[in-house]
C-alpha cells in the first residue's frame, strides 16, 4: 500500500495548504497576496477536501485525519467569508420590506395597543390624583421634574445640547434594546418592561398636564414625542414576536420558530435604533431651542405624518415586494 | 466502538460544498468565557480611553459638552456593537476570540452574516442574567447563558439559539512526521512476514494509532501494550517467539504501509 510514501507526498501540500491559510486570517497580508496565491490555495483547499473524502480508504492514521478535520475546517473559514453589512440590503428591508410587514404586523399593534393604553390609564391617574404620580416616579424624582418645567425651554448653550444628544443616544437606546432583550422570556420580560415605561411616562404626562407649567412641559416634549414613543412600541413589539415565537410555535421545533422570529425581529430592533437616535437628535438640539412653540409642534407632526407615511405608502404603490418575507 | 466515542464527544459535522464531511470541536463556556474576558478589558479600556481622549481635546477648546456626548453615544455602541461589528468584518472573531482560536459559524458551517452578528451580541444582555448590581445593569453573571449553553447540543447561548450560530474551536495543530522504521531488526522481521497475509480494516486502524503513539511511551510500556495485538499476529504471520512485541507491531506496520523500495532492500540485506 505505500502509505508512507503517499503520506510524504501530501504532507508539504498539507503544510503549504496551512501556511496559506495563516496568511488569509491576517487581513493586511491577505491584500498583498497575488491572485495566483488566491487560485492556488483553493485548488490545494479542494485536494485537502479530496484526501479527506479518501482517508478512511488510505488508512490515513487517526492523527492524521484529525489534522485534515482541522485543516479543511480552516480552510472553508477563509474560502467562505463572513458576508459582513450589506447596504443595499439593509436599504431594501428597511424601507421596502419592513413598511410591508409592520402594516401588518399582530404583535406591533398589541404592543402599540398596550402601551399606549396604559399610558393613558396611567395618564388619567396622573391627571386627577397628584398623588398617584408620586407614589410611581418617587416624591423627589418628581420634584426634579417639575423644576425643570418651572421656566419654559428658551435655549442653552450649544456644547450642552451635544452632550445631552449623546446622553439621550445612550439612555433611551438602551431602554429600548433591554424592552427588546427582556422579551425574548416568553414575552414576559417584554411586556413588563412595556409596561413599565408606560406607567412611569403616563404617570409623569398626567401630572405635568396637570400643573401649572403644562405648557412649558408640552412645548419640551412636543417635537420629539412621536418618533421616541413609536421607538419603544417598535422595539417591545420586536421582543415579543421572540417570546411569542417560543409558545406559538406554528408547527415549528422551538429552536427553528426562535430562529425564523429572530431574522423578523431584527430590522424592527434596526429601525427601533434609528428613530431612538432620531429622537434624541430633536430633543438634544430642538425641544430645548428659544424658537416659537409653533415650530417645535410642527417638527412632531412632521415626523409623525413621516412615521405614518412609511408604514401606508408602500402597501399604496403596491408591488409584491412585501411577498417576499 | 468508532460511534460510541463519537457521540460522546463534543463534536460537530459539515458538510462543505464540496460534499466533505469534516469535523468541528465546538467552544465550551471555558474557552468562550477566557475570550469574553479578554474582549471586556478591550472595551473596559476603550471607554476609559475614550472618555478621557474626549474630555481632554474638547476640553482643551472649551467645547466640554462635546466630549460628553462623544462619550456617551461612544459607550453605548461599545456596549452594543462591538462583538457585533468585529464578528462582521473579522468573519466571525471578536479580537478575544481571535486569541483564544474560537470563531462563530452558522449551525450549518457557513460563515455568519451582519445580521446575525449584530443579533446575537445584542441579545448577550438577556444571557448575562441575573446582574451583581441589578440597578445599573452592571457584572452579568451569565446564569441564563451557561444554563442554556449546557442544556442544548451545541453550547448554543440564546443569542446563539436566536442567530442559528454556534462557536467552533479552530486551532492549527502541527502534522506528525510520516513513521520510518530503519532498525535492522525491524526490517529483518518486515521482509520475513509473508506476503499472501494483508491487514483488514480494524487491524490497520490499530496498527496505525499505535505506531503513531508509541513515541509518547517508554520501551516497555510499548511492549506491555503492543502485546495485545502482537500475540495474535504472531501466530498468524508465524513469526518466532523471541521477537519483542514492539518490533513486531513495527516490523508488520513497516511491511504494509511502508515503502516498497526500502523493503527490498532489507531483504537483499537479509
Amino acid at each position: 500500500m505505500e502509505l508512507t510514501k503517499i503520506l510524504a507526498a501530501k504532507r508539504p501540500l498539507w503544510q503549504e495548504l496551512d501556511r496559506l491559510c495563516a496568511a488569509l486570517a491576517n487581513p493586511i497580508r491577505r491584500r498583498s497576496l497575488p491572485a495566483e496565491t488566491i487560485i492556488r490555495f483553493s485548488s490545494l483547499y479542494r485536494a485537502a477536501c479530496a484526501d479527506l473524502a479518501l482517508a478512511d480508504a488510505y488508512h490515513f492514521p487517526p492523527e492524521t485525519v484529525r489534522y485534515l478535520h482541522q485543516l479543511v475546517g480552516r480552510a472553508h473559514n477563509q474560502l467562505y467569508r463572513a458576508k459582513s453589512f450589506d447596504v443595499r440590503a439593509w436599504f431594501v428591508e428597511l424601507f421596502v420590506v419592513l413598511p410591508r410587514r409592520l402594516a401588518a404586523d399582530r404583535i406591533l399593534w398589541l404592543a402599540f395597543a398596550l402601551f399606549f393604553g396604559v399610558f393613558l390609564l396611567s395618564a388619567f391617574g396622573g391627571f386627577v390624583n397628584p398623588d398617584f404620580a408620586r407614589e410611581v416616579v418617587g416624591a423627589d424624582h418628581l420634584t426634579g421634574i417639575e423644576s425643570s418645567f418651572s421656566d419654559a425651554p428658551r435655549g442653552r448653550d450649544f456644547t450642552i445640547d451635544v452632550g445631552m444628544a449623546g446622553f439621550y443616544v445612550f439612555n433611551n437606546a438602551t431602554i429600548g434594546l433591554r424592552c427588546f432583550v427582556f422579551g425574548l422570556f416568553w414575552g414576559v420580560g417584554g411586556l413588563y418592561e412595556t409596561m413599565f415605561n408606560a406607567i412611569v411616562l403616563g404617570a409623569v404626562f398626567g401630572h405635568m398636564a396637570a400643573s401649572e407649567n403644562a405648557k412649558n412641559f408640552f412645548e419640551f416634549v412636543a417635537g420629539h414625542s412621536a418618533f421616541e414613543l413609536t421607538a419603544v412600541v417598535l422595539s417591545a413589539a420586536a421582543g415579543m414576536r421572540l417570546g411569542f415565537s417560543l409558545v406559538f410555535t406554528q408547527g415549528y421545533s422551538r429552536t427553528d420558530s426562535l430562529r425564523l422570529a429572530g431574522r423578523l425581529a431584527m430590522p424592527m430592533v434596526g429601525l427601533a435604533v434609528l428613530l431612538f437616535v432620531g429622537a434624541a437628535m430633536i430633543e438634544a438640539f430642538v425641544s430645548p431651542a428659544d424658537v416659537s412653540p409653533l415650530l417645535k409642534a410642527s417638527v412632531g407632526a412632521g415626523t409623525a405624518v413621516m412615521l405614518a407615511a412609511y408604514l401606508i405608502l408602500p402597501r399604496w404603490l403596491g408591488d409584491d415586494a412585501g411577498e417576499r418575507t | 466502538m468508532a460511534d460510541v466515542a463519537e457521540q460522546l464527544d463534543t463534536a460537530v459535522e459539515i458538510v462543505t460544498p464540496e460534499n466533505i464531511a469534516f469535523r468541528y470541536a465546538l467552544a465550551g463556556p471555558f474557552s468562550r468565557l477566557r475570550a469574553y474576558g479578554i474582549d471586556l478589558a478591550i472595551r473596559l479600556g476603550a471607554a476609559i480611553g475614550l472618555a478621557i481622549g474626549a474630555a481632554a481635546t474638547f476640553g482643551v477648546i472649551g467645547l466640554g459638552g462635546f466630549g460628553v456626548g462623544v462619550t456617551l453615544a461612544g459607550w453605548f455602541v461599545l456596549a452594543f456593537f462591538y462583538g457585533g461589528v468585529f464578528e462582521a468584518y473579522w468573519n466571525g472573531q471578536t479580537p478575544g476570540k481571535r486569541l483564544v482560536g474560537i470563531r462563530v459559524l452558522t449551525i450549518d458551517g457557513r460563515p455568519i452574516n451582519g445580521v446575525q452578528a449584530v443579533l446575537r451580541n445584542i441579545l448577550r444582555m438577556a444571557d448575562m442574567l441575573p446582574f451583581l448590581f441589578a440597578e445599573v445593569g452592571l457584572l452579568g453573571l451569565y446564569q441564563v447563558g451557561l444554563w442554556t449553553m449546557i442544556s442544548n447540543g451545541r453550547f448554543q447561548r440564546l443569542g446563539d439559539l436566536v442567530c442559528g450560530t454556534m462557536v467552533v474551536v479552530e486551532e492549527r495543530a502541527a502534522i506528525a512526521a510520516v513513521a520510518r522504521f530503519t532498525a535492522p531488526q525491524v526490517l529483518e522481521i518486515a521482509a520475513a512476514i509473508p506476503p499472501n497475509y494483508l491487514p483488514g480494516r480494524s487491524l490497520a486502524r490499530a496498527l496505525m494509532a499505535y505506531v503513531e503513539r508509541r513515541g509518547q511511551f517508554s520501551p516497555q510500556r510499548r511492549n506491555e501494550l503492543a502485546q495485545h495485538l502482537a500475540e495474535p499476529l504472531r501466530g498468524v504471520l508465524q513469526l518466532s517467539a523471541d521477537v519483542p512485541p514492539d518490533v513486531l507491531l513495527c516490523a508488520a506496520y513497516q511491511r504494509w504501509f511502508g515503502e516498497r523500495v526500502e523493503n527490498q532492500a532489507a531483504s537483499h540485506a537479509a
